[in-house]
């Protein structure tokens, strides 16, 4: 479970102060396929930085599990993001030198996870996003929807408690957004993985089960769905 | 895995790897083809001076190399212990003074020079400098000139030698001896002024009975510090002084450093440059690889492996430059260390006034190759602090929003 407490978040921009959040207090439970969405500007991303671990509030308190994320120092904080939280990036982030079952594996070599282990968990994440007949080449040779879907068995590759995805299908065309969706409701359902999203796109938001609609780094809603197979 | 990654990062941007791999190329070749020049060149010349007669090492009596005068001698039986001290190969005991010699009517102040026929002949292969005429016999009669000495007094084999000089406790020490050979002994001043003759011989010319002048002790390495010491702990020095080839020449110590001086600084004017070309790399590859350096980071890649990756690109194209510009390097050295730069016209002229053979050959010394390559390396790892101080201080955000 991801405990957001009275997060607030300022940024310094040169003279100007920006807040981007004003106090957040959110609750995320595991298994949830959650879409925080809102305009530019709004602080989805910021949120989604916070709850990563990859910024920090200037106040309030983010408890992933027992684990409150501000008391970590910076190398128990990465070592945290390797081992409890997948990433799925907007401009998909994949290793350009490495081949598709390399990105995958890569989480699991740092996690020094044995041969056998890797070949089997890379294998049948790529068959689970629909690539095992691309698992040799490298991301300039895949299109842009397969190398989101690298993308997104990289960031189950380490087993994380959950996935942050910010943006996943601004630069996806409606096919490939469509096949993306429907792998990660796949994972969501089958597998009770829990998907966090920051997304302008109606497409993401249709499908998610909770939206989270943010404006002026507050929540205006949360509202939860009924379950939908597509 | 790191070291995949470090290897196909190389290719990503092939012609800059090609420029830096080729900047360090360039260095090795340069730098181990100058110095082993250099160190060539410092070779023969310790090799003509210091190898071929004078030896690393010498015994005197306390007080000789100050006041070069007979009465500074010592028995030899006092050092001959020495050849059973560890590193020590021979005591070859010479006497060492300064005649007139005169034939016809032409006279010159030589070196007259006793020394140990069989021992300079197993050990400094005086023989083999021979250029013409025999070597020592057993009658102990003869004497062998510098051919320097040869050509200024217009001598002949078979020609007598007449010399006046002084002797043992101030006694006239006079003789007429006839030339057996005519030697090289590779340094143009040792040959304009060189005289030899049987140790006996020169002891009965000086007066000496079983009193030497000099003692030069010969070494199986060219270690001649570890031998010094040995020596200075085998005999008696309240009665004898142990010197080496830096003491006893003290301008030829100092030409080597200033010229090695010369050398390093064009080594660091090259080495400046080398290290701003891998700098000009290392900043563009931190620069270009942030964005990537920031999502390996958020994703849970430890920053120091992130900086090991980093750090190995730069050391392999850095180790590729190396080993090939050792082994651009290696052709060149060995040419001309068996072919040796012969100078000509004035150069020669010049080293030649200092006493020196005008060759210079290359040194085949792995320490020139050892040295330059970890000095690249060096190098490499000095330039990668920029590397590592940009990714300590990477923020993943700030890095993936550019």
């Amino acid at each position: 479970m991801i405990q957001v407490t009275d997060i607030q978040k300022t940024y310094n921009d040169g003279k100007v102060q920006v807040q981007a959040l004003r106090g957040i207090d959110l609750v995320i439970k595991e298994g949830e396929f959650t879409a925080i969405v809102g305009p530019s500007g709004s602080g989805k991303t910021t949120l989604l930085n916070i709850i990563g671990g990859l910024d920090s509030p200037n106040y309030g308190k983010v408890k992933i599990g027992n684990t409150d994320i501000a008391q970590l120092t910076e190398n128990e904080l990465i070592d945290f993001r390797l081992n409890h939280i997948g990433f799925v990036f907007q401009s998909y982030n994949l290793i350009p030198v490495l081949t598709a079952k390399e990105n995958v594996e890569f989480l699991m070599l740092l996690q020094k996870k044995d041969d056998k282990e890797r070949n089997e968990r890379t294998t049948k994440l790529l068959v689970s996003v629909g690539l095992e007949d691309q698992i040799n080449k490298k991301p300039n040779e895949m299109s842009g929807g397969q190398q989101q879907r690298v993308a997104v068995a990289r960031a189950l590759a380490s087993k994380p408690d959950f996935v942050l995805a910010d943006e996943p299908t601004a630069n996806l065309d409606s096919t490939a957004t469509a096949n993306l969706l429907d792998i990660m409701l796949r994972l969501n359902q089958e597998e009770n993985i829990t998907f966090i999203f920051s997304t302008h796109d109606q497409r993401v938001i249709d499908r998610a089960r909770r939206v989270i609609t943010m404006e002026d780094g507050k929540i205006l809603s949360d509202s939860m769905k009924q379950m939908t197979d597509k | 895995m790191l070291l995949k990654l470090a290897w196909r990062n190389i290719f990503r941007n092939k012609r800059r790897s090609i420029i830096t791999t080729s900047s360090v190329i360039f260095a090795v070749l340069f730098a181990v083809f100058m110095r082993s020049l250099q160190q060539g060149a410092y070779g023969n010349m310790l090799k003509n001076i210091v190898g071929s007669y004078m030896g690393y090492i010498q015994i005197h009596s306390k007080g000789f190399w100050a006041e070069k005068t007979l009465d500074n001698s010592f028995n030899v039986s006092d050092i001959m212990h020495l050849t059973e001290q560890e590193g020590i190969t021979h005591v070859s005991p010479r006497v060492e003074g300064f005649a007139l010699a005169s034939v016809g009517d032409i006279s010159k102040p030589v070196a007259l020079l006793g020394l140990d026929a069989n021992l300079e002949k197993e050990y400094i292969h005086l023989d083999k400098k021979l250029v013409s005429g025999k070597y020592f016999s057993d009658d102990n009669q003869g004497l062998l000139i510098g051919k320097g000495l040869q050509e200024i007094m217009q001598l002949s084999l078979g020609d007598s030698l007449v010399f006046l000089g002084q002797g043992y406790q101030g006694s006239v020490a006079s003789g007429s001896y006839p030339i057996i050979g005519v030697v090289d002994l590779k340094t143009p001043e040792l040959n304009k002024r060189t005289v030899l003759m049987n140790l006996d011989l020169a002891q009965s010319f000086y007066g000496l009975p079983n009193l030497v002048t000099t003692a030069v002790v010969g070494i199986n390495h060219e270690n001649w510090q570890a031998a010094q010491a040995t020596t200075i702990g085998a005999v008696d020095t309240t009665l004898l002084e142990v010197m080496n080839w830096q003491e006893m020449l003290p301008e030829l110590k100092q030409l080597i450093s200033v010229d090695k001086a010369g050398g390093t600084f064009v080594l660091i004017i090259l080495y400046s440059i080398i290290t701003f070309s891998l700098f000009g790399t290392v900043l563009m590859l931190t620069e270009e690889r942030s964005f990537e350096y920031g999502v390996l980071i958020a994703v849970g890649m430890a920053k120091t492996k992130v900086i090991q990756v980093a750090v190995l690109e730069t050391l392999i194209l850095a180790a590729v430059g190396v080993i090939a510009g050792l082994v651009v390097a290696f052709p060149f050295v060995l040419y001309f260390y068996i072919n040796p730069i012969n100078l000509s016209g004035q150069m020669q002229e010049v080293v030649e006034r200092f006493g020196f053979e005008a060759l210079i050959p290359t040194s085949l010394n792995p320490s020139i190759a050892l040295t330059h390559s970890g000095i690249i390396f060096c190098i490499v790892l000095i330039v990668n602090i920029y590397t590592v101080v940009k990714i300590k201080r990477l923020n993943p955000i700030t890095s993936m929003r550019k």
